[in-house]
């Protein structure tokens, strides 16, 4: 029990010895509080010979202000060191203080103190690292434009999945509708024995919208072409056209056109689909 | 040999000049010849005409580090009224070489950098050629060329200083307030001084160190140079930087030598810090050793009941 004292106790008389040799203390970083108090009293401040240095130094009293320039302001509270933010503060306020007073000085002398705009001259700081700061800015400014793009898109996309889902919904519900109302008036129109006018009841599942035309172009297909049409696409966005378009536009609403409508306006005049030599048409494993 | 003679020459002639005696010629101005008897009369209370003469040399040792050299650089551009001059080698530091070149110079006053290491920056700051000295430590070094510090200021025209109010709380606060004020404020007359005052100094004391800041003063006016009083509530501060903190270490009643006036009980050396920090680290395997030798001690001391389960794995 005796041997785990003896080493604190070597401990502490190595560390104070360690101490004792230095002239000068340090601060908080060190362990103990001993090494401050002792340097105060060794450390030299001789006052009366510092204040004498400054009578030999100083401007002479009735120098005027405008020589020195200089502000002196109250600095209210104390200033942590290390709150970096609250320390630049306290700097900007005194700079702003002492500019206030100072320009009301100059003001009343009289003098100009403010650059006009046409006054150009050397600045401290060139013009080439001028525009690299500025260069800096805009990107930094750009950085955060895009950011909030790019969140404003990742949530119009979130959006845009549920309003687009509801839409398709919508339409498919709305189809439906029609088709049984068309379903319903073929009905009520047999069992009314194909005798009315025509004036009532009339055809309101129209709802007074008139079938309209899709604007989509319908692009003429030349009945040869097995891909309906979409092979030449392939060329425009530099990727082959989805199976599922092909397919569409042979057996889907509104692409290919089937066999009862051949030619448009621009199939009349193309011969893609032929050959200028040999079989036209039909199928090459046709036998002949 | 002649350069002694010169020197001390220029050392007489100095030292009548800034005790500020009245010219015993008639000053020659822009007008012509004026009496000394006119402009008596013109100051008031038997001044003579005051003309700040200031003249600051700026040099700095050898082996300097780039980051340091260019804030000697930036402090030239802020003072028109210095001199840089060459490196000077390290055994110059001591003596009175550099006193002799600052004479040379005809300078007044000296703001010499040190940098030892590659690492610590001292700031020597003298008014020669028998005025006190200060050796500081630099630290938290923000030069111009960073592009943080966006603002941007006439060169050479004068700026305004500002000094917080703890600069009178002692003695020496007060001497370093005077020396700050001298070396850094240029002159009014000077030839490369520009006409408008555009940007402020911040010299403030935050836990003992001297803070330096430099902003430009910048005011959104679409009127020519006249204020009116309210656009001065408009005005902002656009920090151009450098940025510094000085630590006073001792202040010489002589140019880079002499008496010691005052000694900053509060300072360490970068030296100590780093022994410091390296004698904490240093520790830290023999507290283990003590530490396992101490549980020992402990276990042995304090013997534990025998374990009853202890068996009730054994096969």
């Amino acid at each position: 029990m005796e041997l785990p004292l003896v080493n604190d106790d070597t401990m502490i008389d190595g560390e104070a010895e360690y101490l004792s040799e230095e002239m000068s203390p340090s601060e908080s970083e060190s362990e103990e509080d001993v090494k401050l108090a002792e340097p105060s009293k060794t450390a030299v401040n001789n006052r009366d010979a510092l204040l004498d240095k400054l009578g030999d130094i100083s401007w002479p009293e009735n120098v005027e202000w405008i020589h020195k320039l200089s502000i002196d302001i109250d600095q209210e509270q104390e200033v942590d060191v290390n709150d970096d933010l609250a320390r630049e503060l306290a700097f900007y306020t005194q700079a702003l203080e002492g500019t206030r007073q100072a320009f009301e000085k100059l003001q009343s002398i009289g003098l100009p103190f403010l650059r006009p705009a046409d006054y150009y001259a050397e600045m401290v700081k060139t013009d080439s690292h001028m525009e690299k700061v500025k260069s800096r800015l805009l990107a930094e400014k750009q950085k955060m434009v895009e950011a909030e793009e790019r969140r404003k898109a990742r949530e119009a996309k979130r959006l845009s999945k549920e309003v687009q889902s509801q839409k398709l919904k919508e339409r498919a519900k709305q189809k439906k509708d029609d088709i049984e109302s068309v379903k319903k008036w073929r009905k009520q129109r047999q069992q009314s024995g194909f005798a009315d006018d025509g004036a009532d009841k009339a055809l309101d599942f129209e709802d007074g919208k008139v079938f309209e035309r899709s604007k989509k172009k319908r692009p003429g297909v030349s009945p040869g072409d097995r891909s309906g049409g979409k092979a030449k696409q392939a060329f425009g966005k530099g990727k082959k056209p989805k199976k599922g378009d092909v397919k569409n536009s042979k057996f889907g609403f509104g692409g290919k056109k089937g066999l009862k409508k051949q030619n448009t306006a621009d199939t009349t005049n193309d011969f893609g689909g032929f050959s200028k030599k040999g079989a036209v048409g039909g199928s090459k494993k046709r036998k002949r | 040999m002649g350069k002694r003679k010169r020197s001390e020459k220029a050392e007489a002639e100095a030292v009548p000049k800034k005790e500020d005696v009245a010219p015993e010629r008639p000053v020659r101005t822009l007008l012509g010849w004026k009496d000394k008897n006119e402009i008596e009369a013109k100051d008031n209370a038997a001044s003579p005409v005051f003309r700040n003469k200031e003249k600051v040399l700026v040099t700095c040792s050898r082996r300097i580090v780039y980051r340091y050299r260019h804030l000697m650089l930036n402090l030239v551009s802020l003072l028109p009224h210095c001199k840089k001059d060459n490196k000077v080698e390290s055994k110059e530091t001591k003596g009175a070489t550099l006193n002799e070149l600052v004479e040379l110079k005809n300078c007044s006053s000296c703001l010499f950098f040190e940098c030892r290491k590659a690492k610590d920056l001292y700031l020597w700051m003298a008014k020669c050629p028998n005025g006190p000295s200060v050796k500081f430590l630099v630290s938290a070094v923000h030069t111009m060329e960073e592009l943080k510090l966006t603002g941007n200021h006439l060169k050479g025209s004068r700026p305004l200083l500002t000094f917080s109010s703890n600069f009178e709380k002692d003695a020496y606060w007060k001497l370093l307030k005077e020396m700050l004020l001298q070396i850094f404020e240029t002159p009014k007359d000077h030839r490369k001084a520009k006409p408008f005052h555009d940007h402020v100094f911040v010299f403030s004391i935050v836990d003992d160190h001297i803070w330096f800041r430099n902003y430009q003063i910048s005011v959104p006016h679409n009127e020519s140079d006249k204020l009116p009083r309210g656009s001065l509530d408009k005005m902002t501060l656009i920090e151009v930087g450098p940025r510094f903190c000085l630590n006073p270490i001792k202040i010489f009643g002589g140019s880079f030598g002499g008496p010691t006036l005052y000694e900053n009980p509060l300072y360490v050396s970068p030296n100590q810090n780093r022994a410091l920090q390296k004698k904490k680290k240093a520790g830290t395997f023999a507290k283990k050793v003590k530490a396992k030798t101490r549980r020992k001690m402990h276990e042995m001391a304090n013997p534990l009941e025998p374990d009853e389960f202890a068996d009730m794995w054994k096969d």
